[in-house]
């Protein structure tokens, strides 16, 4: 057994094409891959991590988008500490079918699960989605709110971190209490 | 005799190409040829047996025709040389029947006039058991490939021993049933050739082996003799169960001319994943789980390290689907109910990557990334030929010394060979321990053996698990086996095959 205290599983889920397993890899590589496939079932990495010098532990399950690729569909919710909800700014269609998505989270995640919503692609000049739309969405459906560029390293290793944070100093209250 | 729900199949001939034993069509760097056996290993010496003439020739040709026996050296070379070019015989003779009767003309012939025979099905053996040694008369089944009946209730199948493994498999999908073993080389091997030389697999952890799946055998004895053995029954416990005499006896007691096997229902759901981890310790942490939290759903678990993948990776540029590691692990599972195994399978992969067990992984039920995914399993064994010259190693080992063997060989050759690796199937203790050169090398020969056999013998493990004695192995089998078993086999092999013309120079010593 490796020495960490926290162990956090976080899941990406979102449409096609919108970035996830870039910001995956950006996060956990440190890299912007060429040429990246799309997702068939599902892929899961262990990435440690430091908050206030403890070590952190994100076990990070990136899904398929494609409808057909999605080997894994319900059981990869249940025991997610945080969800991460990924658009792509520059498609519509991507944050039309957030409505979707959350229908699905409600359904299998757990109530307690922290929602972020990430508009992904921000380098992009041929933006669709304003900032501020984006932002009305999350506050309507309680979410984290945060914009990305996996391409240009861009909020990435923030929203993980934040998302580690905030899930240890929940899991900290919970032991204290 | 044939049970209802029986449906008779017309002449159906496999195409399957697979990774047929053609130089060509396998991309070799270099097409060179392998020494002479007889040159390579001169104190083999040949047999009394007659040599080939044109009495002989005319008495093949009047029974097959011209097509069916090959005389001409270039048609032949083929049927020379063995899948992992480690051995060369130079015979001028292939025959092709297609009939049991004529496989028992054929021996009968070869039998009265001292003709020495070397059955060959796929010519996928990795032990140099499938080639001539010297001038044997090559006994090709390949055209004996016809499926005799499949039950679809009883699940059984009753086949001739030509037909291509991957063939059977295609051909009972349509019946809803599947053949209970897999292996790399199904797109060549026969099922003569599996039953044979007993093979194992990928999935024996879950099928079992041949020993439990074949319910009968009709073999032909050396004198021509027909043995009829099919019995398609499931419990039969009348005498002797003689069909036992020609599972892994690698064609040196008879002829397998069909087969009865029991074969499994096509699972609904399959679900395979790819794993990276850090040391070997890892993988049997995995495996002790993946037993405990998968058991009635795991159909499969494998294991390759990072120098076996990396040729995969780097002479037939198959992807990796996850990052590097210095060991991977597939496991798969087959179930009835995909939701069910899902989330097995998900609980399970949380659990082991939880305790830090597994770094990174993948998991699918889509075919073609599962196809891509075994990919790296079933094509290390080609991509080592690309090195040069392979020395394979195919041991059981206690599971916690599994790994052990590569770690003591690195030692002993260093940086003399260009890999020096191991892969295998973690689900029976059974390592697939090779060393590659970029050409064969006596010294490093004497290096590896008999020390590999030496060490595996030590650990109170199996010389050859899966792939057999053939003519490689002969004078290693009192390893693993003591001298009065040994000097049975040699009885048998009296009574079964008095004039020693079947498979001479091999399995015994
Ligand atoms: C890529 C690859 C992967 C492999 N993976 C595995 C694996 O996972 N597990 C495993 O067990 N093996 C494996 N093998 C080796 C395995 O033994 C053979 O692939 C297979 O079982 C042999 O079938 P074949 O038809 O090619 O027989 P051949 O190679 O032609 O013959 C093998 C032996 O059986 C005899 N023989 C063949 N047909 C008959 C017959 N009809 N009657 C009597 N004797 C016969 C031959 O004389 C010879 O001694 C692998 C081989 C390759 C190339
Ligand atoms: N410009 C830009 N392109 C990006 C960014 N992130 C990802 N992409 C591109 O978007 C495409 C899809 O990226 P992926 O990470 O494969 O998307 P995904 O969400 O994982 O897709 P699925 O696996 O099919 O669900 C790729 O061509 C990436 O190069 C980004 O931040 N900026
Ligand atoms: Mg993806």
């Amino acid at each position: 057994m490796d020495d960490y205290k926290f162990l956090f599983k976080v899941v990406l889920v979102g449409n096609a094409g919108v970035g996830k397993t870039c910001l995956v890899r950006r996060f956990t590589q440190g890299l912007f891959p060429p040429g990246q496939g799309a997702t068939i079932g599902v892929d899961f990495m262990i990435k440690t991590v430091d908050v206030d010098n403890e070590k952190v532990k994100l076990q990070i399950w990136d899904t398929a988008g494609q409808e057909r690729f999605r080997s894994i569909t319900q059981s990869y919710y249940r025991s997610a500490h945080a969800l991460i909800l990924v658009y792509d700014i520059s498609c519509q269609p991507t944050f039309d079918c957030l409505p979707d998505w959350l229908r699905e989270i409600e359904e299998y995640a757990s109530s307690k699960v922290l929602r972020v919503l990430v508009g992904n692609k921000i380098d992009r000049e041929d933006r669709e989605i304003p900032t501020h739309v984006g932002e009305e969405f999350a506050e309507r459906h309680n979410m984290y709110f945060l914009e990305t560029s996996a391409k240009e390293a861009e909020n990435v290793e923030k929203l993980f971190m934040q998302i580690a944070e905030d899930l240890m100093k929940v899991s900290r209250f919970l032991c204290d209490n | 005799m044939l049970s209802r729900g029986v449906k008779q199949l017309g002449r159906l001939r496999p195409c399957s190409q697979g990774i047929l034993p053609s130089f060509a069509c396998r991309g070799f760097a270099s097409p060179t040829l392998p020494e002479l056996t007889k040159d390579r290993y001169p104190h083999v010496k040949r047999g009394e047996f007659a040599k080939l003439d044109q009495n002989h020739l005319k008495f093949f040709r009047d029974l097959l025709g011209e097509n069916r026996v090959l005389n001409d050296p270039s048609d032949c070379e083929i049927y020379n040389v063995d899948w992992n070019r480690n051995v060369r015989g130079y015979s001028d003779c292939v025959l092709k029947p297609k009939t049991t009767q004529e496989v028992s003309q054929i021996l009968s012939f070869c039998n009265e006039h001292r003709l020495a025979v070397s059955p060959q099905g796929g010519n996928t053996g990795l032990v140099g058991g499938s080639v001539p040694v010297f001038d044997e008369i090559v006994l090709s089944l390949s055209l004996m490939n016809n499926i005799i009946s499949v039950d679809d209730t009883s699940g059984i199948l009753v086949c001739e021993g030509g037909c291509v493994l991957e063939y059977l498999d295609e051909q009972l999908a349509n019946h809803g049933l599947m053949m209970p073993l897999d292996l790399g080389a199904k797109g060549s091997c026969q099922i003569g050739g599996n039953v044979s030389t007993n093979a194992g697999g990928l999935r024996l952890l879950r099928y079992g082996n041949l020993q439990g799946n074949v319910l009968g055998i009709e073999a032909v004895k050396a004198n021509g003799e027909i043995l009829d053995c099919l019995s398609a029954l499931k419990k039969d416990n009348t005498g002797f169960h003689l069909k036992h005499l020609f599972i892994g006896s690698e064609g040196a007691l008879g002829v397998v001319t069909k087969v009865a096997i029991q074969c499994p229902a096509k699972p609904q759901a399959v679900n395979l994943a790819f794993l990276g981890v850090k040391s070997f310790d890892n993988i049997l942490t995995t495996f002790r789980r993946a037993k405990r939290e998968l058991g009635e759903i795991l159909s499969s678990f494998e294991m390759i390290d990072e120098q076996s993948i990396g040729a995969v990776m780097g002479h037939l540029k198959v992807k990796s689907p996850i990052d590097n590691h210095p060991f991977y692990v597939l496991f798969e599972t087959q179930g009835s109910n995909d939701a069910h195994d899902q989330e097995k399978i998900h609980r399970f992969l949380e659990n082991i990557m939880g305790d830090g067990t597994v770094l990174d992984g993948t998991v699918t039920n889509e075919p073609s990334k599962m196809r891509a995914i075994w990919d790296l399993r079933e094509r290390i064994a080609e991509a080592f030929l690309h090195d040069g010259y392979v020395f394979k190693y195919d041991i059981t080992l206690p599971l916690e010394k599994f790994y052990s063997i590569v770690d003591v060989m690195r030692e002993r050759l260093g940086s003399d060979v260009l890999r020096c690796c191991g892969y295998g199937h973690i689900g029976d203790g059974n390592i697939h321990f090779t060393v590659t050169t970029k050409e064969f090398s006596k010294d490093i020969l004497k290096r590896i053996e008999p020390f590999v056999y030496e060490f595996t013998s030590e650990l109170k493990g199996s010389i050859s698990a899966e792939h057999g004695i053939g003519f490689r192995k002969p004078q290693y089998i009192h390893y693993s086996k003591s001298d009065a078993a040994i000097h049975l086999m040699k009885e048998l092999k009296k009574l079964m095959d008095p004039k020693g013309i079947l498979n001479p120079y091999k399995v015994l010593p």
